[in-house]
């Protein structure tokens, strides 16, 4: 009785399998057509804005009001970024762009490993609170605090100093990067630790050894949001900072912009100019972010 | 009450034992840990001898991993006192207490290839302060693994455990049995004063398991360092340690030879941990003939019986313990025997474990499908003896090699 029942059911899914069995390359190269396709749209999406920086450095003045726009590169413009690099004081920007993010960049990575270590492994009255109150920071506008932080800044004499933005900046920073490797920490078996202690390893010689090598995809994932934090912000720089020699290159980008006039192409390839060091310090790191989605599955 | 001008000028006999007696490689005294209310390990006390293979066993949470991490220093200790060569130890680091640990999870450094891994503790030792300086201390550390000694240490040691081909491999490439190699080759090469260890065998299979246990014992062998073991795995124990500690609750059970703990258990809990299968316990009472289980009656000699009159009284009753070797299945009406029904068999292949409930005077209440009487027994019987379920059958007891143990505590009332 129940066979009489279950003979035809199970037939009915056994046909229509079949029926997909035959289909199914069909299916699968349709499938993978459509991912090639949404993601090629995707990346032309994200990519036009950089294409059109390109093109839009490479126009002649004449060429930018155009109606069809230019959508090809004019090489002959090229001499617009020899303009740029000798008319304006662009590589000082950039400099003091490269000193406020690479300070920020090891600022944060040295402060956010010990405490995020000091989450990770030691047990505190209040630790709880502490870790939340870390993201106080975050839950406020940087806004909201330029107002507070400019009248710090004059009395500890950090206005136009590019040392105090690097504070700033790692202030703001710090608690997303204390909880990446804090977790990053959490994932390290104690054992290893233990181990190393009974080795003969210092507490610094386990930290700085073992615990930092473990977590360096995490500390090469944390120095990237540094340092682009770092690189990028301007509301702090553009208030904290009035003298135009210790001006980063996101406020020098912005005075291009004058009363009457906006001299587009070569605003543009200022900003390939600047875009350029942050695109090589993110692909000298970013090889050890990847490989660190795979160490993690390394046991212990 | 003597004074200390005598002990100076003329020592006495006592004294003089004392200085013969030699000194524990790591004695135990009063050892507790708490944790809060809780008290992980209660008021042990253990001397390890030089070269000794003592084994700490016990289901998990009694205490025994608690106990070897104070050992290793990776857990302070609350009250009581370790001493190692004769030196309290208690409050000295991990690394000043020279033992060497082996974990669970081998601990080993994923990051480190098995030549580092195994390095590291004596590049350690040579670690100063202006090795943290970036590409200083990688040159360094490079450096100190390849000076003679180190380098030929390592070799002798890799020799030893069959890694040489491995050395520079990293750890995640390595299979649970290499890595645990890996371990016990990190923890030879700073020849320590002790090996501490923690269930190093639990990660591998059960075939690995084995070899790794022969393994180990022929490196015990070989290197006579004394080595304090971690087990809740009885066969282990039993077939690795010169001495066994029993643990239950954080509290030491039994402390002796693997013969000892297993022959004249201190009580009823050491009594069922070991051995496969547990010893059988079976309610008896005292009477005037010998001792009666279940209403049958076993007639121990007189002197067995003075014995246990001595221990018990006629109205108490007292458990009888009987390892299912010292009792051998015989027919039904043999004399001298208790009689019962065969209620199970396992075929083990060379022999059969076969369960025996016996015939009793006392009602039968038991209506689970689970063989769950009091008067019941398991039998070692050789597997050519055809043994049927339902069989009525006799077994003739070695009342000489039982053991009585109390009711109430549990404790034995045999004298070992």
């Amino acid at each position: 009785m129940l066979n009489d029942t279950k003979t035809p059911v199970s037939r009915a899914p056994s046909t229509s399998a079949a029926a997909r069995r035959r289909h199914a390359p069909l299916r699968r190269r349709l499938g993978r057509g459509l991912t090639y396709l949404v993601a090629g749209i995707a990346i032309v999406v994200l990519l036009f804005p950089v294409y059109w920086m390109i093109v839009t450095s490479l126009t002649a003045d004449r060429d930018l009001a155009s109606f069809p726009p230019r959508l090809l590169p004019d090489f002959s413009q090229v001499g617009v970024y020899v303009d740029t690099l000798v008319d304006t004081p662009i590589l000082l920007w950039l400099a003091n762009s490269a000193v406020i993010a690479i300070g920020t960049c090891i600022c944060t990575i040295v402060l956010a490993f010990f405490a995020a270590y000091a989450l990770s492994r030691f047990r505190f009255k209040g630790q709880g609170v502490f870790g939340f109150t870390l993201f106080a920071t975050q839950m406020l506008p940087e806004a909201l605090l330029v107002v507070p932080f400019y009248a710090l800044f004059i009395s500890l004499g950090l206005l136009n100093n590019l040392g105090g933005l690097v504070l700033a900046h790692t202030a703001f920073v710090m608690p997303v990067v204390v909880w990446l490797l804090k977790s990053a920490i959490d994932g390290i078996p104690v054992e290893v630790e233990e181990s190393a202690r009974i080795d003969g390893a210092s507490p610094l010689r386990i930290v700085t050894l073992i615990v930092a090598p473990l977590v360096s995809p995490s500390i090469a994932a944390g120095a990237i949001v540094a340092f682009f934090y770092g690189w990028d912000e301007f509301l702090f720089a553009t208030t904290f900072v009035t003298d135009e020699g210790a001006r980063p290159a996101s406020v020098g980008l912005a005075s291009f912009v004058g009363e009457y006039f906006i001299p587009v192409n070569q605003v543009m390839a200022a900003s390939v100019i600047y875009t350029l060091p942050a695109i090589v310090f993110f692909i000298a790191l970013q090889r050890y972010v990847v490989s660190g989605l795979v160490a993690g599955s390394v046991k212990g | 009450m003597t004074t200390s001008g005598d002990v100076t000028s003329l020592p006495s006999e006592d004294a003089t034992a004392e200085q013969i007696q030699p000194v524990p490689k790591i004695a135990l005294k009063n050892v507790t840990r708490t944790f809060g209310d809780f008290t992980a390990v209660d008021d042990v006390s253990i001397d390890i001898g030089d070269g000794e293979f003592v084994v700490l066993l016990g289901p998990s949470g009694c205490g025994k991993s608690t106990l070897l991490r104070m050992i290793a220093g990776l857990q302070t200790v609350s009250g009581g006192s370790i001493e190692i060569e004769g030196r309290e130890a208690q409050d000295s680091e991990p690394d000043e207490r020279d033992l060497a640990f082996v974990f669970q999870n081998y601990a080993l450094y994923p990051h480190m290839s098995v030549r580092r891994n195994m390095s590291f503790p004596l590049i350690m030792r040579r670690h100063r302060w202006w090795h943290h300086i970036p590409g200083v201390g990688w040159w360094s550390r490079r450096s100190i693994e390849r000076t003679p000694e180190v380098t030929e240490r390592i070799s002798r040691i890799a020799n030893i455990l069959g890694l040489e081909e491995m050395l520079h491999r990293m750890p995640a490439t390595l299979s649970g049995g290499q890595r645990q190699r890996v371990a016990l080759g990190r923890a030879m090469v700073r020849e320590p004063l002790a090996f501490l260890m923690d269930e190093p065998l639990s990660n591998l299979d059960a075939k690995l398991r084995a070899q790794t246990r022969s393994e180990l014992i022929q490196f015990h062998q070989l290197l006579e360092t004394t080595t304090v073991y971690v087990t809740h795995d009885q066969v282990e124990a039993m077939t690795m340690g010169d001495k066994i500690g029993v643990m239950l609750d954080g509290r030491l059970q039994q402390f002796g030879t693997p013969r000892d703990v297993y022959e004249n258990p201190a009580n009823t809990f050491v009594a069922q941990f070991i051995g496969t299968p547990a010893m059988n316990l079976l309610p008896a009472r005292l009477v005037e003939s010998g001792w009666d289980v279940g209403g049958q009656v076993l007639a121990p000699s007189p002197s067995l019986l003075e014995v246990t009159r001595r221990a018990t009284s006629e109205d108490d009753g007292f458990l009888l313990g009987i390892r299912s070797e010292w009792a051998t299945l015989v027919d039904a009406d043999h004399p001298n025997a208790l009689t019962g029904t065969v209620v199970s068999v396992e075929d083990w292949g060379a022999e059969q474990l076969v369960r025996v409930k016996l015939a009793t005077t006392e009602p039968d209440e038991h209506t689970s499908i689970l063989d769950t009487h009091e008067h019941s027994l398991d039998v070692r019987v050789p597997s050519q003896r055809r043994v049927r379920v339902g069989e009525s059958v006799g077994l003739a007891v070695e009342t000489a090699e039982t053991r009585a143990f109390d009711t109430r505590s549990g404790l034995s009332l045999t004298p070992s």
